[in-house]
């Protein structure tokens, strides 16, 4: 560690070396959990084309593995990784080490084992019935309070930053940091502490389940796709001047597209129409995020090829959600498989390839040393992208055969659930590969930390390069 | 640093420090006065295509919205001028919803014919086909004891009261009770009079709360 320290040319700085631990403990619980995630998936998607798989305990009943599923990859991986990587990011534009680094350690703690106890809340009976906001609610005060503490460092290298301006990276992650208390709290008081009566709950927890995509995942990822682009590309983003009105129609017309899951629902009409407006006008988000990170497509290595892809997962997911949220599409695809595939899509596509290339990105910086196996790296993305466009074709077309076949009266539900069987097979091998690739990651990153951890601190030589040869150009 | 980085996914070697990429992209939003007229036509087409995402808004909001008005629930509609549209609902219609639904028809089946021995039929039944004053009472505050039906005893089973009196778990209005009756008089090849809400109206308020009624107690109403 101090001969990273003392070497001034090396890219890896204190800035790294001070944040190395507290964030390769919520990488390391990120990838763990996301591993969990693939193996609750995977007996989710196996119980839909063999209900009796495990059906005999009421703990692998198929409504609570999929609140599970659920809240393991929102709150388990999402949460950590992200958070790993919004403090990264905010500690290096800002250019100074990450202040408060022992709130991280503690609210890592205290968020995870609020997580378990919640986990086995959910397994013995006791989730509540809204879409990703199942934990029960004796864990969920903690959460909040645990995530503070998590947030800290990075509110303190946003407003103590010394360097000159600010660049679109800084804005995802402070407004990422920012609005997740607010969504989370918000929804708790709405839905779950003193419930807000009638449809106003269905209007809530559309509001909530949107926001926490719009709000506060895609912030999440955007932010390390926004610095690493760059960063590998060396190269200014083009059309850069429309970054920060890309950012703030996110922000602000993010939050209203709550209402496209309420389309036919018990609500005035306006909230849905106003949700499908609110979805058409978020293209101009996603395209400029297109065009700003179009530089990162084809260039660089394994890190930044699944950045690329995940982003180009986004911007689709933006024109698929702008296309389904219409009333004539929804007719078809609303509570089909359709909107699992949207969602697999959005969440895994595009925010977790970006989120496994930014952390294939981090770990060796925050290291100081490469990543264990290379090969392991080439075949987890190569897995990953097979897995992701299988799941998503084959939800897609299961939705479809099932949308269609819903729509006439004359087809049996049986019936349906035999015609859509060939595809969730095909989604259920999906699952099986993405568990398999997120396990070579896991191997992966034991061995790179052990390797750092129990060897000596001092890799043979200096692998990075040193900052005064990067010179970022404009385009 | 123009050129590619060599491949190394162990590594991922990053080609601009973090110095270079804020200062890089602080310049792009600096607000220089472009003397050089440098702008180029992307952004221009950009700014049009949010113009015309705004536009495509507005005109979908003014269409589909009902006006935002929290009544309408239909995209097509608009907000109903003059106070609320009363719909009429075809008594028979909401007695048959009211019957098969948990309530009557769970001793008196959706045949109407009962259980031999423990419920009576409803089919053909003289206290069903006959009077209005005793039928009602009866739906409105229950019957207890002993009853005779087309020549057979029923004493096993109690009438529960379904109208708006103490006691009763079901609290039906009186327009529910009216339509009910009207259903099970003239279903299952019953043909007696529809009975209106204020029929039933006119008795509970005349009888009050009370509790429920005893065969010999009805005989002795007209």
């Amino acid at each position: 560690m101090t001969t990273v320290q003392t070497n001034a040319s090396h890219e890896v700085t204190a800035i790294d070396t001070a944040a190395r631990w507290p964030l390769l403990l919520l990488i390391h619980a990120s990838i763990k959990w996301l591993v969990l995630s693939g193996v609750l998936a995977l007996i989710g998607s196996i119980q839909l084309v063999q209900p009796v798989f495990l059906s005999t305990c009421a703990i692998f009943a198929h409504g609570r593995i999929v609140a599970m599923q659920e809240s393991i990859f929102i709150y388990g991986w999402a949460a950590n990784a992200g958070l790993a990587l919004a403090l990264w990011i905010l500690g290096r534009l800002g250019g100074s080490p990450l202040r408060a680094m022992n709130w991280v350690v503690v609210g890592t703690l205290a968020w995870n084992v609020a997580l378990v106890l919640g986990l086995i809340g959910i397994a013995t009976g006791d989730a509540t019935s809204i879409a990703f906001l199942q934990l029960p609610r004796y864990v969920q005060l903690l959460m909040v309070v645990a995530y503070g503490a998590i947030a800290v460092p990075g509110v303190l290298a946003w407003a103590g930053r010394r360097t000159e301006g600010t660049f679109a990276a800084q804005w995802y992650a402070v407004a990422a940091l920012f609005l997740f208390p607010w969504l989370f709290s918000a929804a708790q008081l709405m839905l779950l502490w003193s419930p807000v009566r009638g449809t106003l709950q269905a209007v809530a927890g559309g509001w909530f389940s949107q926001g926490i995509w719009t709000l506060w995942l895609a912030p999440l990822a955007l932010a390390p796709a926004y610095y690493i682009v760059p960063k590998v590309t060396g190269r200014a983003l083009p059309s850069y001047e429309f970054a920060p009105h890309s950012f703030w129609c996110l922000l602000v017309v993010g939050g209203f597209t709550g209402g496209r899951h309420l389309v036919g629902g018990p609500v005035p009409a306006w909230i849905a129409s106003l949700a499908i407006v609110s979805c058409v006008l978020l293209l101009f988000h996603y395209f400029v995020v297109f065009m700003n990170l179009r530089g990162g497509l084809g260039r660089g290595s394994t890190a930044s090829r699944l950045v690329a892809v995940g982003l180009l997962a986004y911007v689709l997911g933006g024109l698929v959600d702008a296309i389904t949220a219409f009333r004539g599409v929804a007719a078809i695809t609303q509570f089909t498989f359709v909107e699992v595939a949207q969602q697999q899509l959005a969440l895994y596509a595009g925010f977790t390839l970006i989120l496994l290339g930014a952390i294939y990105f981090a770990v060796p910086r925050l290291l100081g040393r490469g990543w264990f196996s290379a090969n392991l790296v080439i075949g987890h993305a190569a897995i990953a992208f097979t897995g992701v466009a299988l799941l998503v074709v084959s939800l897609l077309g299961a939705g479809w055969v099932q949308g269609h076949d819903l729509l006439d009266a004359k087809i049996s539900f049986a019936d349906i659930a035999i015609h859509t069987r060939p595809w969730l097979l095909a989604a259920t091998a999906a699952q099986g590969i993405l568990l398999l690739g997120n396990l070579l990651l896991l191997v992966n990153f034991l061995e790179t930390a052990c390797a750092g951890c129990c060897a000596s601190a001092t890799p043979t030589e200096n692998p990075f390069r040193e900052p005064s040869t990067m010179e970022a150009t404009a385009s | 640093m123009s050129t590619p980085p060599h491949s190394d996914p162990g590594l991922e070697q990053a080609a601009a420090s973090d110095e270079s990429l804020l200062a890089a992209h602080e310049k792009l939003l600096g607000k220089k006065p472009d003397d050089q007229a440098n702008y180029r036509l992307l952004p221009l087409s950009l700014l049009f295509v949010f113009s015309g995402l705004i536009f495509f808004a507005g005109t979908y909001l003014n269409l589909y919205s009902g006006h935002f008005d929290p009544h309408v629930y239909n995209e097509h509609a608009l907000p109903h001028k003059g106070g609320v549209e009363v719909v009429k609902i075809d008594p028979r219609e909401l007695g048959k919803k009211l019957f098969n639904n948990a309530a009557c028809n769970t001793c008196h089946q959706v045949t109407g014919l009962g259980q031999p021995g423990i419920y009576p039929p409803l089919v053909g039944s003289e206290w069903v086909l006959g009077t209005e004053e005793r039928v009602i009472r009866i739906v409105l505050y229950g019957l207890q004891g002993k009853v005779t039906v087309k020549g057979t005893d029923y004493s096993a089973a109690a009438m529960p009261s379904f109208g708006k009196v103490a006691g009763s778990g079901f609290n039906w209005s009186d327009d529910k009770i009216a339509a009910v009756l009207t259903y099970v008089r003239s279903e299952w090849g019953n043909n007696a009079a529809a009975i209106t809400a204020a029929q039933v109206a006119a008795i509970h308020a005349k009888e009050g709360d009370r509790k429920a009624w005893t065969a010999e107690e009805l005989a002795k109403l007209p």
